[in-house]
């Protein structure tokens, strides 16, 4: 067998593109100037273009049995994976590093991580059945907003949630009860215990709320002891339900071990068919159980959930210091 | 912003192709059913991701490409393919009338060839020659540069050449000679 010529080594490149419609054109006219000159390559020129032809065949082919049957198989597939994909960020915040999670369903998890700043640290990490994934964009967009939340530059976080990693349907019934309770507003463990139908089961009520996977969101810190002790937060995080409380107007007052919130810098509502509202000074008002009782931090929150001012004690008259 | 667009969207507009593309590549359909239901798996865990200019298509290739390649990448893999493909070869004898026939036997020695080309040319070929990729995005899909994609076609193009040689093939496509006359409609 001889050996090809120097130039129609060189040129193979440029032949086998343009005998198979893919060469640049200044390559095309290369090509077309040799092959008129060179009969072996003009020769090579056409059996590439009959390769072309058989290529040009196969792109033809109609689609390929099997299609419909992976396609159902991804759909399944896609459900699975829809329902247990969960995309979590950690964020530094005036509270400690918050990790936030959510599912296609909404916000799953909110957790504080105290000091440490990673996945280790969240009980994420031991939810079994989850494919955990980092995110970027979407969950900086609900980090923005509960920055703006925790400087009180708002007051609701609109986000929807999703309850599964609850621990069962009677926490669930809580953490919904919880969730009405508006910003500024403060009732207890037993007031939510009434409002679920289960009077007797605040200390259940406390359980659910600290399991609570949706702190801040699903706001537990607004709920408290009869008495007005804060009791626990987060294990024994207190200060960061003061800290919650203080961004809504709730002041607490006594040493961490035994904070309450300060009553008599608060309206008092006591279920009424006028729908009044009072000062802390009306009656004994003051010292009546918190459950039956809602401590509102101002005469808007009041006039907003459609109370009015007490007729006796007038906290429209008297308003309370800011 | 890409994340916009419903998944079921991408599915509908690219799983087809996706999958005919794996199963030009790879041996036997249950390893393209699987490939292609982890490209889509993969492309939803990133999509929100995407850029609003993203080519989804090159996109969806490039996750394809490289899950052909480490479902590749072990040596016993490939060997299993082969051996898929001498049995298809024999399965491929068409029938019928003699020009037809002649057609089906070198696209089934085509197929065959196809299959037992190494790895990336074999991928650049298939995005290339069957999918029309422009050469840009087989390179990101195979991470070299447009020059090597277009390198690893043209040794394809050559195989294909040798394993055809001494076969008559049907004249190839119209009656167009010059080398000017046969750029592809772009």
């Amino acid at each position: 067998m001889t050996r090809k010529p120097q130039m129609c080594l060189e040129i193979e490149p440029d032949l086998v593109a343009a005998a198979t419609g893919d060469a640049e054109p200044g390559a095309a006219r290369r090509v077309e100037h040799h092959i008129d000159a060179c009969g072996a390559c003009r020769r090579e020129f056409h059996r590439y273009r009959e390769i072309e032809g058989v290529v040009g065949a196969l792109r033809r082919v109609p689609a390929a049995a099997g299609e419909a049957l992976a396609r159902e198989g991804l759909e399944s597939r896609l459900a699975d994976l829809r329902s247990r994909l969960v995309s979590y960020r950690v964020f530094p915040s005036p509270l400690g590093h918050i990790l936030i999670a959510r599912s296609e369903h909404g916000v799953s998890l909110v957790e504080y991580l105290h000091g440490r700043a990673d996945l280790r640290a969240s009980r994420l990490s031991r939810v079994a059945g989850v494919e955990l994934q980092e995110d970027g964009a979407e969950i900086e967009t609900l980090y923005r907003e509960l920055l703006e939340y925790l400087r009180g530059d708002r007051t609701r976080l609109e986000w929807p949630i999703d309850l599964r990693l609850a621990r069962s349907d009677f926490h669930r019934a809580v953490l919904r009860a919880t969730a009405a309770i508006p910003y500024g507003a403060v009732t207890s463990y037993a007031g939510i215990a009434v409002e679920i139908g289960r009077p007797a089961a605040t200390r259940a009520v406390a359980q659910a709320l600290r399991w609570n996977p949706l702190p801040i969101v699903v706001p537990c810190h607004r709920i408290i002891g009869t008495s007005g002790a804060l009791t626990g937060y987060s294990g024994d995080r207190v200060g960061l339900k003061q800290q919650l409380l203080a961004v809504e107007g709730i002041r607490a007052i006594g040493p961490r071990s035994d904070s309450r919130v300060a009553r008599n810098t608060l309206y008092h509502y006591d279920r009424n068919d006028q729908r009044e509202y009072c000062l802390p000074t009306c009656g004994d008002i003051a010292r009546r159980p918190i459950g039956p009782v809602t401590l509102l931090a101002s005469r808007e929150l009041a006039g907003s959930l459609g109370l009015v001012p007490c007729t006796s004690c007038r906290p429209d008259l008297h308003p309370l210091a800011a | 912003m890409m994340g916009e667009q419903p998944f079921e969207t991408i599915v509908g507009a690219h799983h087809a192709e996706i999958y005919r593309y794996l199963r030009r590549v790879t041996a036997r359909p249950a390893e393209a059913e699987d490939l292609s239901q982890e490209t889509f798996l993969r492309a939803y865990r990133a999509y929100r991701t995407l850029g609003p200019d993203a080519n989804v298509r090159a996109w969806l290739f490039t996750i394809a490409t490289n899950l052909s390649r480490n479902h590749f990448r072990s040596e016993k893999r490939r060997r299993v393919a082969h051996q898929a493909v001498s049995v298809e070869r024999r399965e491929a004898d068409p029938e019928g009338p003699e020009d037809e026939a002649r057609f089906g036997e070198a696209r089934a020695r085509l197929e065959a060839t196809v299959r037992a080309l190494p790895l990336k040319q074999r991928l650049a070929f298939v995005m290339r020659k069957i999918h029309d990729l422009d050469y840009e995005a087989i390179g990101r899909s195979l991470d070299c540069s447009a020059e090597s994609a277009r390198a690893h076609v043209f040794q394809a193009l050559r195989k294909i050449r040798l394993s055809l040689n001494g076969h008559e093939l049907p004249a190839g496509g119209g009656a167009a000679t010059s080398p000017l006359g046969m750029e592809r409609p772009r």
